[in-house]
């Protein structure tokens, strides 16, 4: 069981941004894309998502997996809901065919908005990757403290990472030990059986890491945990003159679409060929 | 002899301890959470039976653990798993099943029949996650989708099996820490 975060895009471009860069340019192009009815202005977005995309440098074979489901699971999503049924569906232009069953009108409006929805989620998929693959872990903590988050949820933030690898083992050693008693997990088709049947191995991982926090909890009293008003960190952050620039793009992506949208640019449907 | 579990601190504290429980709920959260199985007949509700911590921390440690345990929790669980921050709106959505549990469980009186705090507990659990989960309809502005398909895609399959798995690992949890939390002095 593998739960490390992997750094798959190290050395290049956006790793070597300040991590705030990396979490804030997602905020900035949600902004710009949510309600964007118009094909053309996703994809003038997602021409910037790609570029910030390629900047990570991840590499294809460790993210071909997860391209995979989330393109199906998008697919599919956008299929149902806009073009075999009418559950989100927009209309426009002449009747290419009807569907069968569900007797909805397919038009280039509907194959239009569909190919929207798919373009806004695949691009926004691109800039929330780096988040994964492009900041180090041990980086995050600093980074949400320097973006205003109290110093010591940040610190709590550090500490869920350091505390991966213990839990994980605790949870190897609980399910041995199990089997020795005779454990084995469900294999039945009834949740509630299955649910069940991982109790003694949920339970005593649990209680044993809250047993082992009192521990951390006042080992961190003793050192008077929270009670200087500023706490200092070992990684300094710094954004420099490319950082400055692209929180610059990204926000002026997201003032112009925003603006696109107050004025009803991008609110309605493109229907190409009309 | 008088449970010292009831002597509830602030449930807004960020204290040395909230911080350490909230990490480790969602270390716990994080690990246990790749542990999921489909419910036969459905097309894609699975249950997670880690879903079920995030109203125990919640209940037991405060707001600010439960909402940490389950919004850092369910966003580490993406990360691990490689999607970022794509589905953050479900990472908040996570974490405010973990406060509003806790803000309900601080409204409830205190229980002196044990049977009767398991099933509070459980219920609360479930509550908590009916409104909390409610956050996801921001998917209709993000995903373009309509209000039916949220209800029927995103929300109803996600409040079963929530449910299911918190009400019975809930008050599994909660009998098996209150004589620790006694003992321990929490």
């Amino acid at each position: 069981m593998d739960v490390t975060p992997r750094y798959l895009g190290a050395g290049s471009f956006l790793s070597r941004r300040d991590p705030r860069v990396l979490l804030l340019v997602p905020v900035l192009y949600l902004v710009a894309v949510a309600g964007v009815d118009d094909l053309r202005g996703v994809l003038a977005c997602a021409v910037f998502a790609l570029a910030y995309y390629r900047a990570a440098e991840i590499p294809w074979r460790g993210v071909r997996a997860n391209w995979a489901f989330m393109i199906t699971f998008v697919s599919l999503l956008v299929l149902v809901n806009t073009v075999l049924t009418d559950a989100e569906t927009r209309s426009g232009g002449e009747t290419l065919f009807t569907v069968p069953l569900t007797g909805t009108d397919v038009t280039p409006g509907t194959l239009s908005y569909a190919l929207t929805l798919l373009v806004r989620y695949v691009s926004l998929a691109m800039v929330s990757f780096p988040v994964a693959f492009n900041i180090a872990p041990s980086d995050l903590g600093v980074a949400f403290a320097r973006l205003g988050l109290s110093h010591r949820l940040a610190y709590g933030v550090d500490l869920t990472f350091r505390f991966l690898p213990s839990t994980v083992a605790s949870l190897r050693g609980t399910i041995d030990a199990q089997r020795v008693r005779g454990f084995e997990h469900s294999r039945s088709r009834d949740p509630v059986r299955r649910l069940l049947s991982l109790r003694p191995v949920i339970i005593p991982v649990t209680v044993n890491a809250l047993l082992d926090a009192e521990d951390t909890a006042n080992a961190m009293d003793l050192r008077g945990f929270g009670t200087a008003k500023r706490r200092t960190w070992m990684r300094e952050l710094a954004f420099d003159r490319t950082d400055y620039l692209i929180i610059a793009i990204f926000s002026l992506l997201a003032a112009v679409m925003t603006t696109a949208k107050i004025t009803g640019l991008t609110g309605t449907v493109w229907v190409p060929f009309t | 002899m008088t449970g010292l579990s009831d002597k509830r601190e602030s449930i807004w504290a960020i204290s040395s301890r909230t911080v350490v429980f909230g990490a480790v709920g969602a270390a716990l959260y994080a690990v246990l959470g790749l542990f999921s199985f489909p419910i036969p007949g459905t097309q894609n509700v699975t249950v997670r039976p880690a879903i079920a911590l995030v109203p125990f921390f919640g209940i037991r440690f405060g707001v600010v653990a439960g909402f940490f345990t389950g919004f850092l929790g369910n966003t580490l669980i993406d990360i691990i798993q490689g999607y970022g921050l794509t589905y953050w709106n479900w990472s908040v959505a996570n974490g405010l099943v973990g406060a509003i549990a806790a803000l309900l469980w601080a409204l409830l009186p205190r229980f002196g029949n044990d049977a009767v705090r398991l099933v509070a507990a459980g219920l609360t659990a479930v509550v908590a996650n009916a409104i909390g989960l409610l956050f996801v309809i921001t998917d209709m502005p993000i995903q373009g989708i309509s209000f039916s398909t949220f209800l029927t895609v995103n929300y109803a399959p996600a409040l079963l099996a929530n449910s299911i798995a918190m009400i019975i690992l809930v008050p599994a949890l909660d009998a098996i820490w209150e004589p620790l939390a006694r003992r321990t002095g929490r």
